[in-house]
C-alpha cells in the first residue's frame, strides 16, 4: 500500500485543486485537506484504504462540507449546505480516477495578475505542489513568518477581490498563460541560481520538473509552456556537472558533457520539438533552443557551439532588448569575435543600472583579464565577488581573480 | 459582486484647449456607460469636477478642520468612478481596460463591501 507521504506527493495537488474548485475557497480547501491527512495518519495504520487518494479526497470533502455547515450555523445567515450524496461519496472513496482534475484552474487562480508577483509562485508551490510554508520560505530566502504572511495576504486578496476560479476565456488567455509562465520562470530561476543545488533547492527543483510536466499535460497547445518545461529539463540535466570537486561553479563551456543527464535532455528535446511543431515562436523557445544547442555537445573535446549560441542570442534580442541577454551574448561574442569586441558591447550597456548586477561584473572582469587590463579586471572581480549569489559562484570568482 | 472602478488621470490634460478633449472623453464615457446600463451592469457612477473645486474636511483629535483642495496632492487625481455589478474580478478588470482615458492614467478596481 502507498504511504501517506507518497499519496500526498502524488495526489495532493489534485485533491486540493478539486476542493478549491468546488468550494471556491483556498483556505477551506487547504484546511480540509490538512485535516484529512491528519486523520489518515491516525487511521491508516490500522485500516489501510483500498484507494488512498480517493480516501483522502472523500474525507477532505466531507470535512469541508462540515466546516461550511458549522460556519453557516454560527452565522445563521445562509441555509445549510446540502448533505453530500452518499452514492457519489461511495464512488469517490473507491476510485481516485473520479477526482476531477482542476489543477489548471488552481494554477490560473494562484498566478492571477491581480495577485502580487512575489506571492504567485509561492502560492502555486504551496497549493499545487504541496510544499510546506517552511520549504517555500527557504527556497525564496525569506523568513517563515514573512512567507506565511505573504501567502495569507494573497489568499485574502483572491477571496475578497473576487478572483474567478474559472479557466480564463480566449480574450484573457494569452495574458493569463504569460502570467503563469513568468511566475514559474521566476520561481525556477531561484532554484537554478544556486549552482550547488545541494541545499534547500534540491527538492524544489524536482518540484519544478513535476509542475512543468503537469503544465504540458494541461496546456498541450501552448508552445511557450512546452518550451519552458524543456528549458527546466535541459537545465536540470546539467546539475551534476555544475560544481567541481571543491564546490566551485563550473561554467557551461567547461562542464563535462559526459556528466549531463541524457534522459532529461531527451525529454527536453522532445518537448522543444513539440513546441516547434505548433509554429508560434516565442522567447522561451529561443532560450530552450540555446540549452538544446549546448546539450548537443558530447564531450569536452568537441568545440563549444559558440556560433549557434551567438545566432540564438541575436534572435532573442530581436524579440526584446534585454541587458541580461546582451551580457550572455558577450560571452559568445568574445569567442567568435574576440574579447575587445565583446568588451565594447558590454561597456555600451547602462553601467549605473547594472551596478548591482553580478553577471555584468563577472563577464566584464573576464574580458578585461583576457585583454591584459589587470587592474581593471581585479576591480571588476572584487565587485562581482561582493555580489556573488552563492558560495559556488563566489569560490569560482575568487579562483579566477587569484589566477590574474 | 460589485466593484468601484476609480479613475485617476492628470486633470491638466483637459485644461486649456477650449474643453474639446473633455467633450470627447465625456462622449466616450457616455457611450460606455450607456452600453453597461443597457446590459444591467452599471449600478452607479459619476464624473467629478476638478480638484480645484475640492474642499477637504479633516478630523484630527476630535477636531474638524477644513482646507481648500483635494485630500492628497498627486500627479494624477480621482476624476470619476463607475459602480458595476459583475460575476468576478476578471469581468471588472475587462471593463476597467475599456474605460476611456485622455492619456496616461489608471483605473483602480475595488470590490465593494457586501451588504448581505
Amino acid at each position: 500500500m502507498k504511504t501517506l507521504d507518497q499519496t500526498a506527493r502524488e495526489a495532493g495537488g489534485r485533491i486540493v485543486a478539486a476542493l478549491a474548485a468546488t468550494f471556491r475557497d483556498l483556505d477551506l480547501a487547504e484546511e480540509a485537506y490538512a485535516e484529512a491527512c491528519a486523520r489518515a495518519a491516525a487511521v491508516w495504520p490500522a485500516a489501510p484504504p483500498l484507494d488512498p487518494a480517493a480516501w483522502l479526497y472523500a474525507t477532505a470533502r466531507r470535512r469541508a462540507l462540515d466546516m461550511i455547515r458549522r460556519q453557516n450555523a454560527r452565522q445563521r445567515l445562509a441555509p445549510d449546505a446540502p448533505e453530500p450524496e452518499a452514492t457519489a461519496e461511495d464512488h469517490l472513496a473507491s476510485d481516485a480516477r473520479l477526482i476531477p482534475d482542476e489543477r489548471l484552474r488552481l494554477i490560473f487562480v494562484c498566478c492571477h495578475p491581480a495577485v502580487a508577483p512575489e506571492a504567485r509562485a509561492a502560492l502555486t508551490l504551496r497549493l499545487v505542489c504541496g510544499l510546506t510554508v517552511q520549504e517555500i520560505a527557504r527556497a525564496f530566502l525569506v523568513a517563515e513568518p514573512a512567507m506565511f504572511q505573504r501567502l495569507t495576504r494573497a489568499k485574502k486578496k483572491i477571496a475578497e477581490a473576487g478572483v474567478s476560479f474559472e479557466v480564463p476565456g480566449p480574450d484573457a488567455w494569452p495574458e493569463r498563460v504569460e502570467a503563469v509562465l513568468s511566475t514559474l520562470e521566476v520561481a525556477y530561476a531561484r532554484a537554478h541560481e544556486d549552482a550547488a543545488g545541494a541545499g534547500p533547492h534540491a527538492g524544489y527543483a524536482r518540484e519544478m520538473l513535476d509542475l512543468t510536466a503537469v503544465l504540458t499535460e494541461l496546456l498541450p497547445q501552448e508552445p511557450e509552456a512546452l518550451a519552458f518545461a524543456a528549458l527546466v529539463r535541459f537545465a536540470e540535466a546539467r546539475r551534476p556537472a555544475r560544481l567541481d570537486a571543491e564546490g566551485a561553479m563550473v561554467p557551461l563551456s567547461e562542464q563535462d558533457p559526459a556528466l549531463w543527464n541524457r534522459a532529461l535532455i531527451r525529454d527536453g528535446d522532445a518537448l522543444l520539438r513539440r513546441a516547434a511543431r505548433l509554429n508560434r515562436t516565442g522567447p522561451r523557445q529561443l532560450r530552450a533552443a540555446l540549452h538544446a544547442a549546448w546539450s548537443l555537445r558530447r564531450s569536452l573535446a568537441e568545440p563549444p557551439p559558440w556560433s549557434a549560441i551567438l545566432a540564438l542570442y541575436d534572435l532573442l534580442l530581436d524579440w526584446r532588448e534585454d541587458p541580461f541577454v546582451r551580457i550572455n551574448r558577450a560571452v559568445a561574442l568574445a569567442e567568435a569575435a574576440g574579447p575587445a569586441v565583446a568588451l565594447a558591447e558590454i561597456e555600451a550597456l547602462d553601467g549605473p543600472r547594472l551596478a548591482d548586477f553580478q553577471p555584468f561584473h563577472a563577464v566584464r572582469a573576464d574580458l578585461l583579464a583576457r585583454l591584459g587590463r589587470r587592474d581593471a579586471a581585479l576591480a571588476a572581480y572584487d565587485r562581482a565577488i561582493a555580489l556573488a549569489p552563492g558560495p559556488a559562484e563566489r569560490l569560482w570568482l575568487l579562483r579566477r581573480r587569484a589566477e590574474l | 459582486m460589485q466593484y468601484a472602478l476609480l479613475i485617476y488621470e492628470n486633470e491638466a490634460l483637459y485644461r486649456g484647449d477650449d474643453g474639446r478633449a473633455l467633450d470627447e472623453i465625456i462622449a466616450a464615457h457616455q457611450a460606455l456607460a450607456g452600453e453597461l446600463a443597457a446590459k444591467g451592469i452599471l449600478k452607479g457612477g459619476s464624473g467629478l469636477k476638478t480638484t480645484d473645486t475640492a474642499t477637504t474636511v479633516r478630523k484630527t483629535g476630535g477636531q474638524h478642520a477644513l482646507h481648500d483642495g483635494p485630500y492628497a496632492e498627486a500627479r494624477e487625481q480621482l476624476g470619476g468612478f463607475y459602480l458595476v455589478e459583475v460575476p468576478d474580478l476578471d469581468a471588472a478588470l475587462a471593463i476597467a481596460k475599456r474605460i476611456p482615458l485622455g492619456g496616461d492614467g489608471a483605473v483602480e478596481v475595488r470590490p465593494v463591501i457586501d451588504e448581505d
